[in-house]
């Protein structure tokens, strides 16, 4: 296999000496946002957003990816330290990690959080790169009924993997799709639903939707919650595990990297959900299981292990499909189509520097943090002492800039002040706005393929059965939909969910 | 060293070569106006030429992108600005040709409300058809689609596009019953084309090229009167006798009606000095197009030649866009 020439390429683009500071930024970013409760890494990659059209597409995507998975690292310290999670992914990290804080073992739980995460970004990186390979041969089989038939399975699996109640995820789904189908059609060339305004003949813009639903929302909500920062002390020199806790470890790591790669791939899946599966695999198959909530280490390290998994194999479905999986891989989408690149099977063949750049840079980055994270953690959480009051506000700023800089209009910004609002509003009714931001972003490339397969068909809709990979995609979604609809899975969901 | 006197001399000279261009004078920052999202060829001509234009004139010059509207909303804002020459506008023929002919109510004039400064680059078609339909000549093409309608299909950059409109053009002079299927743009149409979900296409020559090098897209003909050197195996649409000889993509720069010409002359001057550089001339080919600039005159007459004959497409095959 040509894996270790392509890997080469990769490690070429990302080992320039630009690309390793983009890589080092968005890993310190990430861990930054990461550390610190309230603010998300997708708040920071939709903030980031429109200042990464001046960089290479590949730097700009480096850099992303580095927020994404350096805020996992990050989430970790806050779990453990503060009983907080610096993140949705880290939550449960809180059950043993902070327990282990507070029977004086806070060191080795830092510790093996971070082996753990490095241990699963080394191996999801090569996932990722082998995975790759018969995905780039499937890709090119793909045509209009294939995406047709993707974009339906996506957004069938954001509504199965979200959170809460599957009408809300059907109804935000539903609204993202209208929205999304704002503009001028390009089938027919005709304004739909701009009511005459000339802002919108393009569309509503995926930057100030992005900004304001999950950057100005979000805080917003972080805002209504009670804040408890009780920080816990550690001892430096009791960082290390000992060699019986790693043994212990070592297999709980494996399976949780597994479980990460796997459901980090499936549409709606990634981080958060992964360190919940994993938790509760390892609290099962536990000789014993009361162990766990009281400080057990491989309650720390199978979830930190597939959280950190689940981030990154949650990039497969992107890199080589161009379809997002979640929320922020939907930002990233957004992340290349600035650059004028339109995500999509084709990006593996005709960007391959990018492609390759963005899979080594995963594992340098994952070096990096390693680093960043164990010796600096003192910096990390003084961080938290610093006051929502003052850091807010110049978020909220920075929104702004952001947003008007994207489009140069001023329209962006009231979109984005509207788009806020309603994010605060589906939030507080309990729905979640990834769903939301998928169907935005799937819906009209949905619509788009669907209305040209059935031209090129001339109008035979049997094209999306009769041709085998869009057969095999629409089944998928199909069984899916029944896994919904059964009353036995519906409440083991709910259980899962409710952990 | 110099002596005084060859340095008084020398500013003497430097003085004369001066004085004309002290006339239009440029007194604040320019702005040039992309009407589309950054990352198309439009901005990145922007991009490329702004800061040359800086140096030359000695006024920063910024690039804004106003998209929306398939251009009108950033043609709109130029037209409009004050008529001093310091807001340019870089578009396309979409702009500039077909929307004026597709939406009944714009706001602006092209012919009216702007002053061609000079076009910028010029990119023929290349007609181009997936290797899997069995024909090499546009004979063979017209025969296979007698014998199999509905099995051809053009990809095209969009509704209302030149390749839009090539291809009915096309379509109706050698009774053609191919479908015409549009994409998000010429890049995304390409690639339908290469995977085989449509199997026909018109497109820039220089982006489309290199499909038909390796051999994943199989050349019919070029647009134009000109063969080009890496497909010279491919006859021109001259030489076959096909309508629409000039059809292919162009770019241009305008500014706002009732600037002064002297003003007009001096943007043009500095515009075609910068275009002439090599490294330009370079980054052009690498954006699919070759350098082709005029005079102010004569990026009005191939305006004005250009609307009408896309218009009498759109008024022959009874095109409405509605907006």
């Amino acid at each position: 296999m040509d894996l270790f020439t392509n890997l080469a390429t990769g490690f070429a683009v990302a080992l320039t000496p630009a690309n390793l500071g983009f890589c080092f930024l968005g890993a310190l970013i990430g861990t930054l946002v990461g550390v610190l409760p309230g603010i998300a890494p997708i708040t920071t990659i939709a903030i980031l957003l429109p200042f990464t059209f001046t960089l290479p597409p590949a730097s700009s995507l480096i850099m992303l990816a580095g927020i994404f998975y350096g805020a996992q690292y990050g989430g970790s310290t806050t779990a453990i330290l503060v009983n907080v999670p610096g993140e949705s992914s880290s939550i449960i990290t809180c059950l043993d990690g902070h327990q282990m804080a507070k029977q004086g073992r806070a060191g080795p739980a830092l510790a093996i959080a971070a082996i753990a995460s490095f241990f699963a970004g080394t191996v999801a990186t090569v996932v990722i790169a082998t995975a790759s390979a018969p995905m780039a041969a499937l890709a090119l089989k793909f045509n209009a009924p294939e995406y047709f038939s993707l974009m339906v399975l996506g957004l069938t699996g954001a509504v199965v993997l979200a959170h809460g109640a599957p009408e809300k995820a059907v109804a935000m789904v539903l609204i993202g799709l209208l929205l999304g189908l704002v503009g001028i059609d390009v089938n027919s060339g005709a304004p739909r639903m701009t009511m005459d305004f000339a802002g919108l003949g393009d569309g509503i813009g995926f930057v100030p939707i992005a900004i304001g639903m999950f950057g100005i929302a979000e805080l917003a909500v972080t805002l209504g919650k009670p804040q408890d920062r009780k920080l816990l002390a550690f001892d430096w020199r009791e960082l290390w595990p000992s060699k019986a806790e790693l043994r212990q470890c070592t297999p709980a790591m494996v399976r949780g990297t597994a479980l990460g790669c796997l459901l980090g791939v499936l549409p709606g899946g990634g981080a958060a959900l992964s360190s919940f599966a994993a938790y509760a695999v390892e609290k099962k198959s536990a000789t014993d299981p009361r162990r766990f909530g009281k400080g057990a280490i491989e309650g720390v390290a199978a979830p930190e292990a597939a959280n950190n998994a689940g981030a990154q194999a949650s990039f497969i479905p992107l890199l080589t499909l161009g379809i997002p999986g979640n929320a922020i891989m939907a930002l990233m989408v957004g992340a290349l189509m600035i650059q004028g690149i339109q995500p999509g099977p084709q990006v593996m063949t005709s960007q391959p520097q990018l492609f390759w750049g963005v899979i080594a840079s995963m594992w340098l980055g994952n070096l990096m943090l390693i680093v960043l994270n164990l010796p600096l953690i003192g910096l990390w959480v003084s961080l938290l002492r610093v006051p929502y009051r003052l850091m807010f506000p110049a978020i909220v700023l920075f929104c702004c800039i952001g947003t008007y800089s994207a489009g140069n209009t001023v329209f962006d910004i009231w979109v984005m002040l509207i788009f806020s609002l309603l994010g605060v509003f589906f939030t507080k009714v309990g729905a979640e706005p990834a769903p939301f931001i998928l169907g935005f972003v799937l819906g009209p490339l949905m619509e788009e393929n669907f209305r040209r397969a059935m031209y090129i068909s001339r109008g035979d809709p049997l094209v999306f059965v009769q041709r085998p990979i869009s057969a095999v995609l629409l089944a998928l979604a199909a069984i899916l939909l029944v896994i919904l609809i059964l009353p036995v899975v519906r409440k083991k969901r709910d259980e899962v969910f409710q952990e | 060293m110099l002596t005084r006197r060859g340095a008084f001399a020398l500013a003497l000279v430097l003085a004369a070569f001066a004085a004309p261009a002290s006339a239009q004078n440029f007194t604040k920052q320019v702005t040039i106006i992309v009407p589309y999202a950054p990352g198309g060829t439009s901005d990145i001509i922007a991009r490329v030429v702004g800061p040359e234009l800086s140096k030359a004139i000695g006024q920063p010059v910024i690039v804004e992108n106003k998209p929306s509207s398939s251009g009108n909303i950033g043609a709109d804002f130029v037209a409009k600005s004050a008529p001093d020459g310091h807001t340019l506008l870089i578009t396309d023929a979409g702009t500039l040709a077909t929307q004026p002919n597709l939406v009944k109510k714009l706001s602006f004039d092209v012919q009216k409300d702007l002053v061609p400064i000079t076009l910028v680059m010029f990119s023929p078609y290349l007609f181009a058809v997936h290797p899997s339909v069995p024909v090499s000549t546009l004979q063979e093409l017209i025969a296979y689609d007698k014998a199999n309608p509905g099995k051809l299909n053009v990809g095209t950059s969009g509704v209302g596009s030149i390749q839009h409109l090539t291809a009915l053009v096309i379509a109706k002079k050698y009774g053609l019953k191919w479908g015409i299927v549009p994409y998000r743009g010429g890049a995304a149409a390409i690639r339908a084309v290469v995977s085989n979900e449509s199997n026909v296409i018109f497109n820039g020559a220089l982006a489309t090229q290199p499909f038909v090098v390796q051999n994943q897209l199989k050349g019919i003909a070029v647009s134009g009167e000109k063969r080009l050197p890496a497909v010279a195996n491919l006859p021109t649409f001259k030489e076959l006798d096909m309508p629409i000889v000039d059809t292919g993509s162009w770019q241009g720069f305008l500014t706002s009606k009732d600037t002064p010409p002297a003003m007009t002359a001096r943007l043009n001057a500095e515009l075609r000095k910068i275009l002439a550089q090599p490294e330009i001339v370079k980054k052009m080919a690498e954006l699919g197009g070759e350098v082709r600039t005029s005079t102010p005159d004569e990026f009005a007459n191939w305006l004005n030649k250009a609307i009408n004959d896309w218009g009498a497409v759109v008024k022959a095959e009874n095109i409405q866009i509605d907006g």
